[in-house]
Parts: C-alpha cells; sequence; structure tokens
C-alpha cells in the first residue's frame, strides 16, 4: 500500500519535472528540474530494489554529468528571441514525432501486456540478497567483452574530449614542481675562491 | 534486499531529507520576519570595489573547466565499475582481477595522453 | 500496517533524526570557537575569551547576530535559485550522515542482539555517501551564478573544478578500502577492522598512502584551508556566497562544518577502526579500562582528532595555487591510488599465481577477513 503510495509520488513528481525541464524560461531552472527528475527516477529504483543503480543514477548523473551540463549551460547566452525564429519552421517536423510518439504510447498502453497480473505487482528479491553483489558477480565473469568495450568507449570519450576542447598556450608559463623539488644544491650554488 | 529492507532503510532517509529541508529553510524564514529590514538601492546592489556594477556579471570562462568536468565524468564512471567489483574480489577469481587490469590499463592508455598533451596542466 | 502504524514509525524516525541533526548543529557551532582557540594558541595568542567563561558562549553570541541582520537579496540576482542555494548546499550535507554508524549497542541489555547505530544501514552505505557529498557542488554553483557577482562566479567555478578533482581521487582510495573489507556497508566495513590485535587490525596500516590521500582529498572537497582558493578573501573578497548576509550565508558555513564533521567521521570509519579502541581488551594495564569506554565514545573521540587536524592544517600551511591545487589531485593523487588498487589485488591474489608469493597474499589476508 505504501510502496504504491511512493511509486505514484515518485512517478508523478518525475513527470512534472519532466514537463518543467521543457516549459522553464531560464536554462538554469530546466537544469535543476532536470536534477530533480533524476532523483525521482532514482527513488523508483530504490523501489525496485535496484539499489546500486539508483545510488549510481544519483552519483554519475546528479554528481557529474549535470555538472558538465550546467557548465555549459552557464557559458551559453541564450537570447530567446532567436531561438523562437525558427519555431514555425521546425513545428511540422516536431509535430510529426511527437504524433508519432504518442500513438505508440498509447498502443503499447492498450496491447494488454501491462494489465496481465503478474506484471501489477513485482515480487521482491529475498532479504540476503544483495544487489551490488549480484551485478559484481554477472559483470565481471560472464560480460568480459561488454566491459572491455565500455573501457574503449570511455578512451575515446576522453581523446575526443581533449582533441575538441583543448587549445595550448603558447604564453603560458609552467612551474616545474618535481625540477624544483629536485633541485641539489651543487645547482645552485657554486664555490668561488677569493 | 526484500520489502522490509526498503522499509526500514529507505524510508528514514525520505523522512531525513524532509526533515533537512525544515531545518535548512526554518532558520532562513525566521531571520526575514525576526530581523528588521530597511532596504535601499545601494545596499542592494551586486559587489564590487568602489564603482557600481556596470555588466551582466556571467561572463564566457575558460574553455578547461569544461576539459575538466569532461574528465571527471569519464574518471567517475570508471570509479563505478571499479565500486562492485573491489566488492565481489573474493568470488570473481583471479580471471576477474586480471580483466580489470586490463580496463584499467586501457583507461591508462588514455590518461597518459591527457597528461602528454598537457589537459592535466593548468595555466 | 495501519496508517497509524505508519505515522507512528515516522514519528520515531524523526526523534532518531533529530537526536543526530541537531547535535551536529551544535558541534558546528562549537567547532567553531575550537577552531579560533585553537589557531589563537598555536599563534601564541589567546584567541576568543570575552563572552561567558573562557569564551564558551562566544558561538551563541555569534549565531544571534547573525540571526538578527538584515537579509539582503541583491536586485540583479536570479531570486529562485538565490533563495534556494543555502537549502541545496546544506540539505546533502546533514542528509549524508544518515548511513553514518555511530556505535553498535544493544540498549542496555534491552536487546537480545547488538543493533547497529546508524538511521540507515545501507549496503551501499560508502557510495550513498559520496553520491549525496558530490551533491554540495550544486549549493555551491547556484549560489555563484544565482548571485550575479563576477566574485561569486569565479570562487563558484573554482570550488567546481577542485571538488570534481579530488573526488576521484577519493573514489580511488575508497574503493582500496572495499576491496580489504568486501563490503561497501560501513558497519560491515568496521567489522572488518575488529580483531585481537587492536590498532594493528586498522586499515591505516596496510593503506597508510590512501589514508593520507583519502583525508588530504576530504580537506579539498570542503574547500578547507590550505585548498579554501574558492574563499581567497584576498582576491575573491569571500568567493561564492558574497552576496550572501546574516543566517543565509551561516547556512553555508554550517553546511561546510557539516561536511567537514563527516570527512572526519568516514576517515575514522574507514581507516582508524570505527568505534572499536586501539588496544585489545587483554592487553596489560590499560586493555580493560580501554574496553570499558563505550564505542561511540572512541568513534567520537578519533572523529575530534581528526576534526584537530583540519584545524592545525590551517594554521600551518599556506594556500595553495590553483595548478598546483590541479596537479595534485591529477597529477599525484591520481595515478597513486589508482596503482595502489593494482597492487592490493594483485597482493590479494599472489598466491594464485605463484605458490612462492603465497607469503603475500597471507601478509594482506590478515586484513581480509573474507580469505
Amino acid at each position: 500500500m505504501l510502496e504504491t503510495v511512493f511509486f505514484y509520488l515518485f512517478g508523478g513528481l518525475a513527470v512534472l519535472a519532466g514537463m518543467g525541464v521543457v516549459l522553464a524560461h531560464n536554462t538554469m531552472h530546466s537544469v535543476m528540474f532536470l536534477i530533480f527528475c533524476f532523483f525521482n527516477a532514482a527513488g523508483l529504483f530504490f523501489l525496485l530494489d535496484a539499489e546500486f543503480i539508483g545510488i549510481i543514477l544519483i552519483l554519475i548523473y546528479v554528481g557529474a554529468v549535470m555538472v558538465l551540463f550546467m557548465f555549459v549551460i552557464m557559458m551559453l547566452d541564450v537570447n530567446r528571441a532567436k531561438l523562437r525564429e525558427g519555431f514555425l519552421q521546425y513545428l511540422p517536423m516536431g509535430g510529426i514525432i511527437a504524433v508519432i510518439l504518442l500513438v505508440e504510447l498509447i498502443a503499447s498502453a492498450s496491447s494488454g501486456v501491462f494489465v496481465s497480473d503478474e506484471m501489477v505487482q513485482a515480487v521482491h528479491l529475498g532479504q540476503e540478497v544483495n544487489n551490488t553483489v549480484e551485478i559484481g558477480k554477472e559483470l565481471y565473469t560472464k560480460y568480459l567483452l561488454g566491459f572491455e568495450v565500455a573501457a574503449i568507449i570511455l578512451l575515446v570519450a576522453l581523446v575526443g574530449a581533449i582533441v575538441l576542447t583543448l587549445r595550448e598556450r603558447k604564453d603560458a608559463k609552467y612551474q616545474n614542481i618535481s625540477a624544483q623539488v629536485n633541485t641539489r644544491k651543487e645547482d645552485r650554488l657554486r664555490k668561488v675562491k677569493m | 534486499m526484500g520489502a522490509s529492507y526498503l522499509a526500514n532503510e529507505y524510508a528514514p532517509i525520505f523522512v531525513f531529507i524532509l526533515i533537512a529541508l525544515g531545518m535548512g529553510a526554518a532558520p532562513l524564514v525566521l531571520t526575514m520576519l525576526v530581523a528588521e529590514q530597511n532596504p535601499d538601492d545601494e545596499k542592494l546592489s551586486a559587489y564590487e570595489c568602489g564603482f557600481e556594477a556596470f555588466e551582466d556579471a556571467r561572463m564566457p570562462f575558460d574553455v578547461r573547466f569544461y576539459l575538466v568536468a569532461i574528465l571527471f565524468v569519464i574518471f567517475d564512471l570508471e570509479t563505478a565499475f571499479l565500486f562492485p567489483w573491489a566488492v565481489v574480489l573474493d568470488q570473481i577469481g583471479i580471471f576477474g582481477f586480471i580483466e580489470m587490469m586490463l580496463f584499467l590499463v586501457i583507461l591508462l592508455v588514455g590518461y597518459i595522453y591527457a597528461w602528454k598533451k598537457g589537459a592535466l596542466q593548468w595555466e | 500496517m495501519s496508517w497509524l502504524d505508519v505515522a507512528m514509525q515516522g514519528g520515531i524516525w524523526a526523534l532518531e533524526i533529530l537526536a543526530i541533526a541537531v547535535p551536529i548543529a551544535l558541534s558546528v557551532a562549537y567547532i567553531t570557537y575550537a577552531e579560533r582557540r585553537v589557531i589563537g594558541w598555536m599563534q601564541i595568542r589567546k584567541g576568543c575569551n570575552r563572552v561567558g567563561p573562557a569564551g564558551l558562549l562566544q558561538p551563541i553570541a555569534d549565531g544571534l547576530k547573525l540571526f538578527l541582520k538584515e537579509t539582503i537579496i541583491p536586485t540583479t540576482a536570479n531570486k529562485y535559485l538565490f533563495v534556494a542555494a543555502p537549502v541545496m548546499a546544506l540539505v546533502p550535507a546533514l542528509v549524508a550522515f544518515a548511513v553514518v554508524p555511530f556505535g553498535e549497542t544493544t540498549l542496555f541489555g534491552f536487546w537480545e542482539e547488538t543493533h547497529v547505530m546508524a538511521i540507515a544501514n545501507l549496503n551501499v552505505g560508502v557510495l550513498y555517501v559520496m553520491a549525496i557529498s558530490s551533491l554540495a557542488i550544486y549549493g555551491i554553483l547556484m549560489a555563484g551564478w544565482a548571485s550575479n557577482s563576477k566574485y561569486a562566479l569565479i570562487g563558484a567555478l573554482r570550488a567546481t573544478g577542485q571538488m570534481i578533482s579530488y573526488e576521484i581521487a577519493m573514489g580511488f582510495s575508497i574503493v582500496c578500502v572495499l576491496i580489504m573489507a568486501g563490503s561497501m556497508n560501513l558497519s560491515a566495513i568496521v567489522h572488518a577492522q575488529a580483531g585481537e590485535y587492536g590498532f594493528l587490525n586498522w586499515y591505516i596500516i596496510p593503506l597508510f598512502p590512501m589514508f593520507v590521500v583519502f583525508f588530504i582529498s576530504g580537506c579539498a572537497e570542503t574547500n578547507r584551508s590550505p585548498f579554501d582558493l574558492p574563499e581567497g578573501e584576498a582576491e575573491l573578497v569571500a568567493g561564492f556566497f558574497v552576496e550572501y548576509s546574516g543566517m543565509w550565508f551561516a547556512t553555508f558555513s554550517l553546511a561546510e562544518y557539516a561536511a567537514m564533521i563527516l570527512i572526519s567521521l568516514m576517515t575514522a570509519i574507514m581507516f582508524l577502526g570505527g568505534w572499536y579502541a586501539p588496544l585489545p581488551a587483554d592487553f596489560p594495564v590499560v586493555g580493560a579500562f580501554f574496553d570499558a569506554i563505550p564505542g561511540t565514545v572512541w568513534l567520537l573521540g578519533k572523529t575530534s582528532f581528526l576534526i584537530f587536524v583540519f584545524i592545525w592544517f590551517r594554521a600551518t600551511f599556506p594556500r595553495f595555487r590553483y595548478d598546483q591545487l590541479m596537479r595534485l589531485g591529477w597529477k599525484v593523487f591520481l595515478p597513486w591510488t589508482l596503482s595502489w588498487i593494482a597492487v592490493i589485488g594483485m597482493a590479494t591474489y599472489a598466491g594464485d599465481i605463484s605458490s612462492n608469493l603465497t607469503w603475500i597474499s597471507d601478509v594482506i589476508g590478515f586484513w581480509q577477513p573474507w580469505r
């Protein structure tokens, strides 16, 4: 009973926050709504016993990805009048996508899959099952290829980010701390015979 | 896990968030009610050293902050993979250990690249 | 379960939560006092000693003064975010304490088995603390951006850059602890450090470099001196909260000091054996005496010592320059922690690689209760 209440609370707030992201006039407010939306999604994961995924959602998306988003948005000078110019031009395309999505959602909702009894109430795992341990045991024994491919993707992202954003400044002076620390007295001191 | 775990461990956190919101907001509201409010134009203008604040302070900043943020996202993902690995290291055996070392070596290549390119050098 | 039961249970939790949150707020007040007295003592001067006996009422006087100050919301600021920022800074700082185990108790024999004194004894406790404390960035970024002041914006950017840089080193050093303990549950990590050899069983012994990295990163995470560039009063006047006044400003300080307590508690739990005494109970002379002291007192004692070290840092070290700070985080701590993960992992499986190396696994196995 209480679980259902929380499900509707998190689900409802997530939908409202999602609408806030789209409708907010200030882009900074949109980011805040998106963060709130992620929190509610994490809450839904907790209700599904997926505590590791829920916490990782907060740690990675809210704690890391949204910081990057915020940096980008803080730097962007959003001109609303300019954004509105192309509104009518893009309306047909956007409208078609929205209608297709709506039809798909209605079709899947009325397909009968979601009304069968076993779908209505998910069964909780046993008390002794530790979500993180189960994920670890599966991920690091069976999914070797996927795991290493993830490493390659991260590597590509790293190199790509550096190639795209790094602009070296020629006039900057650097301090070489290890050279300073490793200086011997002979490098600095010269004995002069008087 | 299970329903009782959810009720005993996660529900208090929800209550805690509500109480913390109250503890954060209450003093701010109370101080506005209790303390004397006497605003004027000068007091309410943004802080500057001796002259009027003449432009929007939200200026573009160094692109390096983005680079640090992107690197942070990547390495944070790496930690997210390391956490469950560390917990089950005793159960996955030497195979799992070597697998993670391979993962780390691949990312080490990227790290060395970033270092050599000077992406970690702040100027 | 009826609605009445739910309300009753909620009330009990609320009392438990207040029993943790209110002492945190009070101890923050007295840490500011301790900070002034300790730094005064280190600099051969008196510190605050006028208000009440030995200046003990000073924090209360300070709080009252801040409370009665006028609230200033700049006209050019973004109202909503400006108002939300202090709350956003304080809430994660407090909520992170939900998983911290303060000790074990049988409630003077009332319960059959020992219970862990934590609001929520999560299986993912360590991750929870990391995730929630990383949210502190938003309070700072919002304060800096909403103020519409250059000083605040630069302070917020610096704070964010530094917090995200040191979070990685922090995460990697925690991974080392997890390898040793084999669990992310904070009370299980403490239990893994129990043993008949007292402090020799603590993780500070095999993971000493990680202890140093974790504590220094914690210093940087909480924007404490010598990593207090975001506040740099000489250049940025006060950093991200330059436009805040009175109680609103105090809320940011409250969050900062609460984060400092949290880092100290986490260090004590993960590296200094949590609520266990440093000497075993059968140790001659003092062992029995140490054993009689409740675990919570040991934990809080260790935490107090670490807070003292924070203050000591502030009195001792000059402030970093930003490029030096980034170098320490990215070029020193990151490779160091990463290689230590490999070393600990390799030592764990050394016996499986070659039977000549079994002694390495045995040595490291002393701290790995699961082996």
